[in-house]
């Protein structure tokens, strides 16, 4: 173990006593500065800051959440999961990972948010409908503990669609009044990082911007960072060729799938979606899931459940026609029943025309009332 | 057309008019007619490349073509020509004559009122007597209030998903579409409005064919020409 010239509490420190070399700290932070689109010269700054600042505090919720960002948290790679993320963070209280229980683990967690300037990072949505029965942890609801966990934060981050914006749990019809971390939290800087689950990558890298800027990074109308849900899966997509050239999977298993054509038809929501899967990817940049066979499902834009299913459909279906239903056969039917319209319209004016003409043969009478009438319209 | 100076006989029993001659008079201007023409080519041609976007129905198969990007591209042109036209006729309604101003799409006022009341008698059979105007009757150009509507709505959405692949001035200026509807609606809308065009289309050749065929004023053939033979008082 080499010895480390740096503070006990500080990052480089808490690496250094896990085996981690300067040379696998230098090229995290290369891998980092590369990932927040940052020009490689900000290495060495990012460096600096990490070796001299202070474990951060988190205090991780869990609401209305499947745990499926933990699992994601767990599992990343590159930074690796127990020598960046759980070492380096100082993680007070995690539900899911956490050794102590019950009144321990409170009492860890009101440490932490007394001390203030901690990082909160929520998992899961807020449900608001009665009084918040739906989701209570210790007799407290999620409402009331987010409030109090937020205050005095340094920083919110909301991992996964369901903290982000309401995710599963607020679909239609949304029984229990769920809504997004944002909706709530006031006072204090919030970044969402949406994704079913969010990319850990992205999570770290954003925690180091944090540290090394002492600001979130920007961020775009949603609320999330730019650097990871700047550009559209499908405008860096690896079957993006087929979709210009007009090379469709048309059902899965023929020979386009079997090739690795687009899965425009299949119902990928590539081209509705921001996210930097496409080039960051899962597992250790193994695959992602158009890498591997599946159209996207836009699972990090706001209302994803709502808004992107049918999941194998290219559009949502018109309401109240059924999910089969699209709007080209509706657009088709309106078009169809118009034409059905006016053919019958001109039917009758035929009809009536008719009648005029006989109507004229006859005497003259009809002529002047016609004409008086023509008078009151004043032309 | 068939009209000619000497009414026939059955257009003598809906005699309106003391007048005996009929007058020629240019109606629609020639940038009118244009921007009528450059937008039907450009729907005709952003409807069908914009269904095969939605839907591609051809596939290229193994042969590696550009087929798509093509499309996309002629798509692009054409949305531009149809913005231009848009543009152009905007500008037309406040500079152009009586006929193409702006408000003869919007029944406001009193004469346009009672047209209305005139066509709207026609269309539901009330009367055989077709409405007198010399350009728009004020139901049609209430209809093409509605039309120029949807075109405004058909080009925001379109701009708004051709920003979807930069970050310029376009996604600056149309990005706030999307905090109104999410994009898989906003697509939806776009490709509904389409749909709504081509019934559109039917109604207004219809209604332009019923209306000719009763007022025999050279309606259909003025759209080309310009001209429309009429009651000197119709002006």
């Amino acid at each position: 173990m080499p010895v480390v010239d740096a503070p006990t509490d500080s990052i480089l420190h808490a690496l250094a006593s896990h085996g981690v070399t300067r040379r696998r700290f230098l090229e995290f932070c290369a891998a980092t500065t590369a990932l927040l689109a940052l020009p490689q010269s900000y290495a060495p700054r990012i460096a600096r800051a990490l070796e001299d600042k202070k474990k951060p505090t988190v205090v991780w919720l869990e609401f209305q959440d499947c745990a499926g960002n933990t699992e994601s948290f767990l599992r990343a790679v590159s930074p690796s999961v127990g020598d960046i993320v759980l070492d380096v963070l100082a993680v007070e209280y995690h539900e899911t990972i956490m050794a102590a229980a019950g009144f321990q683990a409170e009492a860890a967690k009101d440490a932490a948010v007394a001390a203030g300037g901690h990082i909160v990072v929520v998992e899961g949505s807020v449900p608001t409908g009665a009084n918040g029965v739906y989701c209570t942890i210790g007799g407290k609801s999620a409402v009331q503990i987010l409030e109090e966990v937020t205050a005095g934060a340094a920083a919110v981050i909301t991992v996964g669609t369901c903290s982000s914006y309401g995710g599963l749990p607020a679909a239609s019809p949304n029984p229990t009044g769920a809504v997004g971390v944002p909706e709530l939290v006031s006072g204090v800087p919030v970044i969402n990082l949406p994704g079913c689950p969010m990319n850990v990558d992205n999570m770290v890298a954003t925690i180091v911007h944090f540290l090394t800027f002492g600001a979130l990074p920007a961020v775009d109308g949603e609320g999330r960072p730019l650097f990871a849900y700047g550009e559209r899966i499908h405008d860096h997509c690896e079957r993006r060729a087929h979709f210009d050239a007009g090379q469709f999977a048309q059902e899965w298993g023929d020979e386009g799938h079997r090739k690795g054509w687009c899965l425009y038809k299949m119902g990928c929501k590539g081209p509705s979606t921001f996210h930097n899967c496409p080039s960051i990817r899962w597992n250790g940049g193994t695959s992602w899931p158009i890498g591997a066979g599946h159209g996207c499902v836009g699972c990090s834009e706001p209302a994803f459940w709502d808004t992107m299913t049918p999941i194998y459909g290219r559009l949502p279906a018109p309401p109240g026609f059924g999910v089969t239903t699209s709007v080209e056969q509706i657009g088709a039917g309106i078009v169809g029943l118009t034409a059905a319209g006016f053919a019958a319209h001109g039917l009758i004016k035929a009809g009536q025309r008719k009648r005029a003409h006989k109507q004229d043969e006859a005497p003259i009478e009809i002529e002047s009332a016609t004409a008086d009438d023509e008078e009151g319209a004043g032309q | 057309m068939t009209t000619d100076a000497t009414p026939r006989p059955q257009d003598e029993a809906i005699e309106r008019t003391p007048s005996t001659e009929l007058v020629v008079a240019k109606v629609w201007e020639l940038p009118v007619r244009v921007v009528h023409w450059t937008i039907f080519v450009s729907v005709v041609v952003l409807s069908f490349i914009g269904f095969y976007i939605g839907t591609p129905f051809l596939s290229t198969g193994s042969d590696p073509g550009f087929l798509m990007g093509g499309m996309r591209a002629v798509h692009n042109l054409a949305a531009f020509t149809f913005i231009a036209a848009i543009l152009a006729r905007i500008i037309w309604a406040f500079t152009g004559n009586k006929w193409s101003h702006w408000d003869q799409f919007v029944p406001f006022a009193k004469d346009r009122r009672a047209n209305a009341k005139d066509a709207f008698r026609y269309y539901v059979f009330l009367s055989d007597d077709p409405p007198h105007e010399a350009g728009h009757n004020a139901l049609a150009g209430a209809t093409y209030f509605v039309l120029f509507t949807m075109f405004l709505v058909q080009v925001l959405t379109g701009l708004a998903l051709l920003s979807l692949e930069s970050e310029g001035f376009l996604a600056s200026t149309t990005g706030w579409v999307f905090s109104i509807a999410p994009i898989p609606w906003v697509r939806f809308l776009h490709h509904l409005i389409m749909w709504l065009t081509w019934g559109f289309v039917i109604h207004h050749v219809y209604s332009a064919w019923l209306v000719d065929s009763d007022a025999k004023a050279g309606l259909m053939s003025s759209i080309f020409t310009g001209w429309k033979r009429l009651p000197p008082e119709d002006l």
